[in-house]
């Protein structure tokens, strides 16, 4: 996934500057930075939820605005963090949805066989006729990625997964995002706001601030004491901790 | 899938179905005697009419009132609290305030309901799609601007009938107080192709309507194309409300009572069985209603009086039951 030069702006304020960056193919890639930065934005833009005032935003060589709908959701799925479904759903009739794209609301054999799958992969067996509202949060949160599962899309994107999941939910998210790299192949790209789940567990990180790409890099050459403390503006100590660099700030 | 659940919602449309059909049964029949066949001919040829009236507006604003709920993600909503028959009935006033009464277009009904549905399926998607995006789907924005909008509206409408012309509105009275005794009936035909049409060209963004309760992002995420299914939706809402405001007056609780009772009975996301629900139970609420008003209160309380009273009572109903949870 190719981005060049992507720029959006609010009411004359510019959120999102001239964005230039590749995605590597197969490889889990977190945004990451402070509040304001544009990450988020930059995530809608290349997830078509919003559109872009300039720059392209290429998948596979075509522009994504150039895609038929449809043929997009069967390639690129993201997950934001407005899920208020209002509806009275069960886990398994949600996790369904992410068919909607192959084959509408006729669920095919081949079809329930991938929502099985989807479903065992996130261990939600039991809870598959439970109402979504009846779910913990960590629970719900572990449906829609089942759902993203099910939507058996090359790229997946998940903006601020882990908000409001507690440590052990929110470290088996990320052991599942790296199981999704690792086992299925997929092309992940988060936003995180905790800097050392995005230094365990991704490839890559893209650090934003002020609207632009601040670094760009493997783990190790961004998360540094010095870009850090560029990047945040507070103090930083890096150290390795099984072969990955553990940041503390204060 | 969960079959379980589909098998008994379908078992529970029957039974509301055979409800509605015995309401109908008891509206056409009570009180005839079908050995005298001339008295009985003219008990149909008022009946008929009005017991068809009745079922277009229930499917009308049953479906309407499903639709709309799920556009804006919001259960309390419906589309004539937030001013959309207020919109038409001003529609049809101005027409007929500036074109005359005595124009081609206000003497053939069917010409003037035409002109009055061209004009309010513009007006309504336009202004209510400019409204969501304006306050971004906010519930309670769209409400309360929504509810500005009933009383302006009412208050044009109103100030262009004291400055119309006495007999022009005697005219216009004629029609705009529509009411379940005083039916629209020279529209019927018309509004039912009008249905029928609606439907037909809906048919895809009415299947997709199950993935739009999802929210916008989830939709978008799902391959749909949001802004013009949401577009389309609103007109063919737009246009169910023009029908039944045209056929039977402004009666503005029934969509939401017939909406919130196929919710709660069914509880479920598909939106063919919960706008099937809402019809039925129009049906019911409708006829049967006016069974009872016509036998028991011999005429003495219109329908909609019972509807707006039992209407704002479960409204409150529903708001306080979802604080708890």
């Amino acid at each position: 996934m190719n981005i060049q030069g992507l720029t959006k702006r609010y009411q004359g304020r510019t959120v999102v500057d001239g964005v230039s960056f590749s995605i590597p193919k197969g490889k889990v890639t977190s945004l990451i930075g402070p509040n304001g930065a544009g990450k988020s934005t930059v995530m809608s833009m290349i997830s078509r939820l919003i559109a872009q005032d300039e720059g392209l935003v290429e998948l596979d060589g075509t522009h994504i605005g150039h895609w038929k709908s449809r043929e997009l959701a069967r390639r690129l799925a993201i997950l934001t963090q407005s899920n208020n479904i209002q509806m009275k759903l069960t886990v398994r009739e949600l996790v369904a949805f992410g068919r909607f794209p192959y084959s509408g609301s006729r669920i095919t054999a081949e079809d329930a066989e991938i929502i099985d799958r989807a479903i065992a992969y996130m261990e939600l067996e039991e809870f598959q006729d439970r109402f979504l509202d009846e779910l913990s949060g960590g629970q719900r949160q572990r449906a829609l990625i089942a759902m993203v599962i099910a939507q058996d899309t090359e790229y997946i994107l998940l903006d601020e997964p882990t908000n409001n999941l507690d440590i052990y939910h929110a470290t088996n998210l990320m052991k599942t995002v790296r199981r999704l790299c690792d086992e299925l192949g997929k092309t992940v790209i988060l936003v995180l706001h905790e800097i050392n789940y995005a230094a365990f567990y991704s490839d890559y990180i893209c650090a934003f601030k002020d609207g632009g790409i601040a670094k760009f890099g493997p783990v190790h050459e961004v998360i540094t004491k010095e870009n850090l403390s560029a990047i945040y503006g507070v103090e930083f100590e890096v150290q390795t901790v099984k072969g990955r660099p553990l940041s503390i700030y204060y | 899938m969960n079959t379980a659940a589909i098998r008994s919602n379908r078992r529970k449309l029957l039974i509301l179905a055979a409800l509605a059909l015995i309401c109908a049964a008891g509206y056409l029949l009570v009180n005839t005697d079908p050995a005298n066949a001339r008295l009985f001919a003219y008990s149909m040829k008022i009946r008929a009419p009005k017991l068809a009236a009745m079922a277009v507006t229930a499917v009308s604003i049953g479906g309407a009132s499903i639709v709309f709920q799920s556009v804006i993600n919001n259960t309390i909503v419906t589309p004539c609290l937030l001013g959309m028959n207020a919109l038409y009935t001003l529609i049809h006033t101005a027409v007929v305030f500036f074109l005359g009464s005595a124009s081609v277009v206000a003497t053939n009904a069917n010409l003037a309901f035409g002109v009055d549905v061209v004009l309010m399926g513009i007006a309504a998607t336009v202004l209510y799609s400019w409204i969501f995006r304006m306050t971004r789907h906010n519930v309670l924005y769209v409400l309360l601007v929504g509810t500005v909008l009933t009383s302006f509206f009412g208050s044009i409408q109103t100030t262009l009938t004291r400055v119309m012309d006495p007999n022009e509105y005697d005219s216009l009275l004629s029609t705009l107080v529509a009411s379940f005794s005083n039916i629209n009936s020279e529209i019927l035909l018309f509004a039912v192709l009008l249905l029928a049409g609606v439907a037909f060209a809906l048919r895809r963004e009415l299947a997709l309507l199950d993935v739009l309760t999802l929210g916008k992002d989830q939709a978008i995420n799902l391959g749909v194309d949001y802004d013009r299914c949401i577009r389309r939706l609103l007109l063919g809402v737009a246009l169910c409300i023009a029908v039944a405001t045209a056929m039977v007056g402004p009666i503005s609780f029934l969509g939401l009572i017939i909406a919130n009772l196929s919710r709660q009975l069914l509880r479920t996301y598909r939106h063919t069985q919960l706008i099937a629900g809402s019809a039925l139970f129009g049906m019911a609420v409708l006829v049967g209603g006016q069974l009872i008003v016509e036998h028991v209160y011999s005429y003495a309380v219109p329908v909609s009086v019972f509807i707006t009273v039992g209407g704002g009572l479960y409204f409150l109903y529903l708001l306080l039951a979802r604080k708890k949870v």
